[in-house]
């Protein structure tokens, strides 16, 4: 029985450590400029601060190591693993104040990127059980994550800043609201660098319905391009270094288009991306339109289309955790019998309501379209209004129906 | 597997049949795409069968000029096939694009292929023939558009309004739609398929006024209407497109100073219009159209004048619909 107490976090390094008397290498000064997404959940300046802090300094002392050798880094001043890991074996040998041998030094580099190879946390096992993480390394990890942006700010503020990543995320709708549309700007929008805030990865974009139209896409990445450079025009007026550089064309080429025409295309398709993603590591979005078209001809045996469904939901959630990708499924209206009416509900029925992390449906409201958080595990229940516009995803024009919180 | 490169076409617009009106076409952005099932609804006797005609005659048009260089199959549910007003619009189109059909001495009406379906079943039968027909076919054209002319005429007759039956229904919508996607695929086809609409019945569970699309109502001669075949059929095509005619007409008071006659006569013409209801790259527009005896034309003020002294056709009918056009046509 292991007891967490204080003592268990003063052991691990969980408490402050004095500041360097050297700036670190790596600090970040976060220079990115908040390019249209959504605020971030609030959180309180000082838990912000530590957590950074966290991330970037990790302690020498920590390395297993024998304390003289560490003694030696310390008073050199290689307090942090990244100042050790910028550093050659041969430059740390000849440094006049660390007597040790290039051996010796060899072997702390190799421990040194041993750590920080793995992701920040996962260096410090406290666990008993092999592969088990605790909550607080978990909470790390989820508030390192980036979304994706929506290109509409209402939208990725109810969505606590955009699609997340390592998530399975579904969206249905009636036909016309803008599922597609908003299949295409997550496409386009993965790809927007990580100097514009952006995760700069490309997407998979698998089509079932035949809605995809290169030319929307092309529209759609043009915008985003302009609104690029427009925003480089802003925030980096004396700094010519970080030009746009990508084109509308090369957004296109970084969208892995499968178009599949059966169920059994789609399922040897979902069998298939294991070994694609793998092989085209930057992927970080895969969105499917729509998830449920194959799935509503004749199946003779519903218990069959329920057990098929379950093991594709599965698939995509294994995906989305293994390669912190995020998977958005679009999913049809149908219309559901029950408690004696006729109710609008997402289609493939309530076992598959199960499947995904979180659920947004897409609806009117009079003559504006409108997006309502109905699952997720974080985020509270909430709806938005957006359009769709010539230039992709924005927000609607009426600036006074805001976020309604239910 | 292999993830198709979206920049393979160039330019990168998928390929447009145009409808032969340039009104229409610029609504449409062009024409109607190729690899999507379009829906054309409306009411009888707005003009769906003028606008099915007249694509299956454009679609042999040559790809500069807009068109796909190919043949159309026309499967029609409703009888009787209008055979009259093809022949007529058939003779104008010879007429205007002679270069297509002069090598080989053949006229239009050669390239569409026309069948008629009688029901679900049958048109599953049709539909599994269709690949074979496409790939052993020995036409001069190949097979570029499929009309499906009406949709919802097939399920008139078989299905009770009970859930059970609604929901084989509604499973055929997805294999029918499957299967025509399928093709519009595999051979670069544009779809067309048409429906038709009901009177809007205020239901108490609200569902039947659900909006679908840009429009929050569709009106149709002046009352309110909803498209045939609900929401699951909704689901299972790509792009909608709403026509519509207005009980007023359009009057045209001409003066013809000519030796025949020095009088003086009164057109009318229903108001049509043309809206596109949801599309996945359309936005929300709509024009304004006429039709005349050479098809369908946009509500261009000057435009008109033209084809009208053209076609030389006089219609004092306050309503245009496909029985009386063919029995102008016959005169």
């Amino acid at each position: 029985m292991v007891t967490w107490t204080g003592l268990e976090h003063f052991r691990v390094g969980r408490f402050n450590p004095p500041p360097p008397a050297i700036e670190a290498d790596d600090f970040v000064y976060d220079l990115r400029p908040r390019w249209p997404r959504g605020e971030e959940r609030g959180k309180s300046p000082a838990i912000e601060e530590s957590f950074h802090s966290r991330r970037t300094f990790m302690e020498t002392w920590r390395l297993p190591l024998s304390s003289s050798i560490r003694g030696k880094l310390i008073s050199a001043g290689y307090t942090s693993l990244s100042s050790i890991s910028s550093v050659s074996s041969t430059d740390l040998a000849r440094e006049t104040d660390v007597k040790i041998t290039e051996s010796e030094a060899f072997e702390i580099l190799k421990m040194a990127n041993q750590v920080t190879g793995s992701s920040s946390c996962n260096g410090r096992s406290s666990s008993l059980v092999n592969g088990a993480r605790n909550a607080w390394d978990m909470l790390h990890e989820e508030e390192a994550l980036p979304r994706i942006t929506t290109s509409c700010s209402d939208l990725d503020k109810i969505l606590g800043g955009g699609i997340s990543c390592r998530d399975v995320t579904e969206i249905g709708g009636v036909p016309g609201i803008g599922k597609t549309q908003i299949g295409i700007q997550l496409s386009v929008n993965v790809q927007i660098p990580r100097e514009f805030g952006g995760l700069g990865g490309k997407a998979i974009y698998i089509d079932t319905e035949g809605s995809f139209m290169v030319e929307r896409a092309l529209q759609i990445a043009e915008a985003c391009v302009e609104d690029m450079e427009e925003y480089t025009g802003y925030m980096h007026k004396h700094f010519k270094a970080s030009q746009v550089q990508m084109k509308p064309r090369d957004i296109l080429e970084n969208i892995f288009y499968f178009r599949v025409c059966s169920y059994t295309e789609q399922i040897a398709l979902v069998n298939h991306l294991d070994k694609f993603i793998s092989e085209n590591k930057d992927v970080k979005v895969v969105i499917v339109d729509s998830i449920t078209f194959h799935f509503r001809q004749d199946f003779d045996d519903l218990a069959q289309r329920t057990r098929v469904l379950s093991e594709m939901a599965l698939k995509f959630m294994k995906l989305a955790k293994k390669f912190s990708l995020a998977v958005v499924l679009l999913n049809q209206v149908t219309t559901k019998y029950t408690e004696g009416s006729f109710q609008l509900a997402l289609a493939l029925g309530d076992s598959w309501s199960h499947s995904c992390t979180n659920r947004v449906i897409l609806y009117w409201n009079g003559d504006e379209r409108y997006a309502y958080i109905d699952k997720s595990p974080s985020l509270p229940s909430a709806s938005a209004s957006y359009t769709v516009t010539g230039r992709g995803l924005r927000n609607s024009s009426s600036s006074s129906k805001r976020v309604k919180m239910m | 597997m292999k993830p198709r490169s979206l920049l393979s076409q160039s330019p990168t617009t998928s390929l447009k049949l145009t409808t032969g009106c340039e009104t229409l076409d610029a609504c449409l952005h062009g024409g109607f795409p190729c690899d999507s099932l379009t829906e054309n609804v409306a009411e009888s006797g707005c003009g769906k069968k003028q606008l099915c005609l007249q694509l299956s005659l454009c679609a042999q048009l040559p790809i500069s000029n807009g068109g796909l260089d190919g043949s159309a199959l026309y499967l029609h549910s409703e009888f009787p096939f209008p055979f009259r007003r093809l022949h007529q619009l058939s003779r104008s189109f010879h007429l205007s694009n002679p270069s297509i059909y002069a090598d080989h001495n053949d006229n239009p009406c050669d390239h569409v292929f026309i069948q008629n379906v009688h029901n679900v079943d049958h048109l599953f039968d049709v539909m599994s023939k269709i690949e074979s027909f496409v790939k052993n076919s020995k036409t001069r054209l190949p097979l570029k558009l499929i009309v499906l002319d009406s949709v919802a005429a097939l399920f008139r007759s078989e299905f009770e309004n009970t859930p059970s039956d609604l929901r084989k229904r509604a499973s055929c919508f997805f294999k029918i739609s499957g299967k025509l996607k399928q093709l519009a695929n595999k051979f670069g086809l544009a779809v067309v398929i048409t429906n038709q609409v009901t009177d809007f019945v205020e239901s108490s569970d609200g569902l039947s006024g659900l909006r679908i699309g840009n429009l929050r109502c569709l009106y149709s001669s002046g009352r309110r209407v909803v498209p045939a075949l609900g929401l699951a059929w909704a689901n299972c095509v790509n792009s909608r497109v709403f026509i519509s005619r207005s009980d007023d007409s359009i009057c045209q008071e001409r003066r013809e100073d000519d030796e025949r006659s020095g009088s003086s006569y009164v057109s009318r013409r229903a108001r049509r219009r043309f809206d596109i209801v949801f599309s996945p790259y359309l936005p929300a527009s709509s024009c304004e159209f006429v039709i005349t005896g050479e098809g369908i034309c946009g509500r261009d003020a000057e435009k008109m004048d033209s084809t009208f002294l053209e076609s030389g056709m006089v219609v004092r009918e306050h309503q245009i619909d496909t029985r009386s056009l063919d029995k102008i046509a016959s005169t």
